[in-house]
C-alpha cells in the first residue's frame, strides 16, 4: 500500500506539473502533426495508396515524438535538484520507475488519441476498421515498449551534459526489437486485414520484449538512479 | 531522549569520484541530541560526507549507521529518520506551497497531513502564500519553505548543507530559531562556512581538509584547538568564512 500511495503521489505530481506547463504535450503535438503533414506531401504525389507506407510513417512519427517526451520527463526533477528531494524520501526506487513509466505511458497514449485520427485522415482508407481492436492493441504494446525502455534510458541520460543527444543514441538501437514487429504488425493490419496467424507472431514478439524492458527497468532502476 | 544512544556512527568511510579520492577513512560518532558542525575549505569533502549520510551517495568503502541503520543495507529506514536542507531548496517551482508540502508529506506517509502543513506554514510564516505557485518566491521564502519540507515527517536527525547561503536576516532568524527550538529533541549535522555565527549552536565540531579529518571533537569543542587547526586548514581565523 505504501508503494501505491507513493507511486500515485509521484504520478499525480507529474500530471499536475505537465497540466501547468504543457511543455511536453505542446511540443510533442506540434512535432507529430508536422511530421505527418510533411510525410503526406512527400509521398502523396508518387504513391497512389498511402496505406502501404502508413505503418512506417506512423511509427517513425510516434517513436521520434516519444523521444521529445522522454527527454523532458525528468526536467522538473533536475530543476533545483528536486530529484535529490525525491531520492531522500523513503521510497523504493522501483516505485519511482513505475510512476515515471505510467506517466510517460499516459502522456504518449493521450497524444496518440489525438494524433492517430489525424494520421488516419491523411494515410488510411476504411479497410482496416474491422481490425481496429488489433490496431489499438499494437499501439498499446508499442507504447509499453517505448515507455519501458525510454524511462530507464532517460534516467541514465538525465545526468549527462549531452542528454538530448544521448537518449536517441541509446534508445533507438535498443528499441529495434520492438519497432520492427510494431511496423510489421501495423502494416499487416493496414494492408491485409484478414488472416490473424502472422499477426500473432509479431504481437507475441512485442509482448515478450515489452515484458523484458519493463522488468529490466523495474529491477535495474536502483542502480541507474543512484550515484 | 536517550542521550547515550548514537545518532551517527561513521566507520572508515572512503569515497572516490573516478580516480579522485574525495573522502579517506572517515570515522566518528555523534550522540543523540548533539549539534555537529562540519567545516573546512571548498573541496574538502563536506557535502560528499553529508550526502553519504543522507543516502544520496553510497560510500565507496566503510559504512555509516544513522539511528542504528546502515546507509548501505537499510537506506529506506535511514531516509524515514532524516531531514535534509541544502542551499538548493528541492521544491517544484510550478507547484504551490501547499502542493509541494502535500507531495512530500504523502511520500513520507505523514499522518494528519493538513494539520501538520498548517503548523509548519505558520512556523515559517508562509501560510498567507499557501496557494501561490512557488516560482516567484524570493530566496528567503524558498528556504523557509524548504525548512518546512524537511520537518514534515518530524525527523530524528537533520542534515543541513550550508543552509544560511543567500538567506535574508529574517530567514536566518527563522532557521536559527527552529534549530534552537528543536535542539532538545533532534540531532543536527550542519556543513557551514559561517563559523562565527553558528559556533554557538554547535556542541561538536569536525574539520575536514582534502577528504581527511583534521579535527574531531569528542566531549565538546575545544575552542583553542579548533581555532588553531581551523586557521591552519583555511589560512585564516574563524571570524572569516572558510571559502
Amino acid at each position: 500500500m505504501t508503494a501505491i500511495r507513493q507511486g500515485w503521489a509521484i504520478l499525480r505530481k507529474d500530471l499536475l506539473l505537465e497540466m501547468r506547463s504543457k511543455e511536453v504535450f505542446t511540443s510533442q503535438f506540434l512535432f507529430v502533426v508536422m511530421a505527418m503533414v510533411i510525410f503526406y506531401f512527400a509521398f502523396s504525389p508518387n504513391i497512389k495508396n498511402l496505406t502501404t507506407v502508413g505503418a512506417g510513417m506512423l511509427w517513425v512519427a510516434i517513436t521520434f515524438t516519444s523521444l521529445l517526451g522522454l527527454n523532458r520527463s525528468f526536467v522538473h526533477e533536475k530543476d533545483e535538484e528536486c530529484l535529490d528531494g525525491l531520492l531522500l524520501c523513503p521510497v523504493d526506487r522501483a516505485t519511482i520507475f513505475a510512476a515515471k513509466f505510467i506517466g510517460n505511458f499516459f502522456f504518449l497514449t493521450t497524444l496518440e488519441v489525438i494524433a492517430v485520427p489525424i494520421f488516419a485522415f491523411f494515410f488510411l482508407t476504411g479497410t482496416f476498421l474491422p481490425n481496429l481492436g488489433w490496431f489499438l492493441l499494437i499501439l498499446l504494446l508499442g507504447n509499453v515498449g517505448i515507455c519501458g525502455v525510454g524511462t530507464l534510458l532517460a534516467t541514465i541520460s538525465m545526468n549527462t551534459r549531452a542528454r538530448d543527444l544521448l537518449l536517441p543514441v541509446l534508445f533507438l538501437p535498443v528499441m529495434v526489437p520492438v519497432i520492427i514487429p510494431m511496423v510489421l504488425a501495423t502494416n499487416y493490419i493496414f494492408t491485409q486485414g484478414e488472416s490473424m496467424s502472422e499477426l500473432s507472431v509479431w504481437l507475441y514478439t512485442m509482448a515478450i520484449f515489452d515484458i523484458m524492458y519493463v522488468v529490466a527497468g523495474y529491477v535495474l532502476y536502483d542502480f541507474v538512479i543512484g550515484d | 531522549m536517550n542521550q547515550d544512544k548514537l545518532a551517527l556512527d561513521v566507520r572508515s568511510v572512503s569515497k572516490m569520484f573516478g580516480r579522485r579520492q574525495i573522502l579517506t577513512d572517515i570515522s566518528f560518532t555523534l550522540k543523540t541530541g548533539e549539534f555537529l558542525l562540519i567545516v573546512g575549505p571548498n573541496g574538502a569533502g563536506k557535502t560528499t560526507l553529508l550526502k553519504i549520510l543522507a543516502t544520496l551517495l553510497s560510500p565507496g568503502s566503510g559504512d555509516a549507521f544513522v539511528s542504528g541503520f546502515s546507509v548501505k543495507k537499510n537506506p529506506t529506514k535511514v531516509r524515514e529518520r532524516i531531514g535534509f536542507i541544502s542551499h538548493n531548496h528541492l521544491l517544484y517551482r510550478d507547484l504551490t506551497t501547499y502542493e509541494n508540502l502535500k507531495f512530500y508529506g504523502e511520500m513520507y506517509g505523514v499522518k494528519d497531513l493538513d494539520a501538520r502543513i498548517d503548523e509548519l506554514l505558520n512556523m515559517v510564516e508562509l501560510n498567507h502564500r499557501r496557494y501561490d505557485t512557488v516560482r516567484n518566491f524570493s530566496r528567503g521564502m524558498f528556504q523557509r519553505l524548504a525548512i518546512a519540507r524537511a520537518l514534515l515527517h518530524k525527523p530524528e536527525i537533520m542534515f543541513l548543507d550550508e543552509p544560511h547561503t543567500g538567506l535574508d536576516p529574517h530567514a536566518v532568524d527563522i532557521l536559527d530559531g527552529m534549530m534552537r527550538d528543536m535542539s532538545s529533541t533532534t540531532t543536527f549535522v550542519m556543513v557551514t562556512h559561517h563559523i562565527e555565527s553558528t559556533l554557538s549552536l554547535g556542541t561538536q565540531a569536525l574539520i575536514l581538509d582534502e577528504g581527511k579529518i583534521q579535527y574531531c571533537s569528542d566531549t565538546g569543542i575545544d575552542l583553542e584547538r579548533f581555532r588553531s587547526i581551523y586557521g591552519k586548514v583555511c589560512g585564516r581565523g574563524i571570524e572569516h568564512d572558510c571559502d
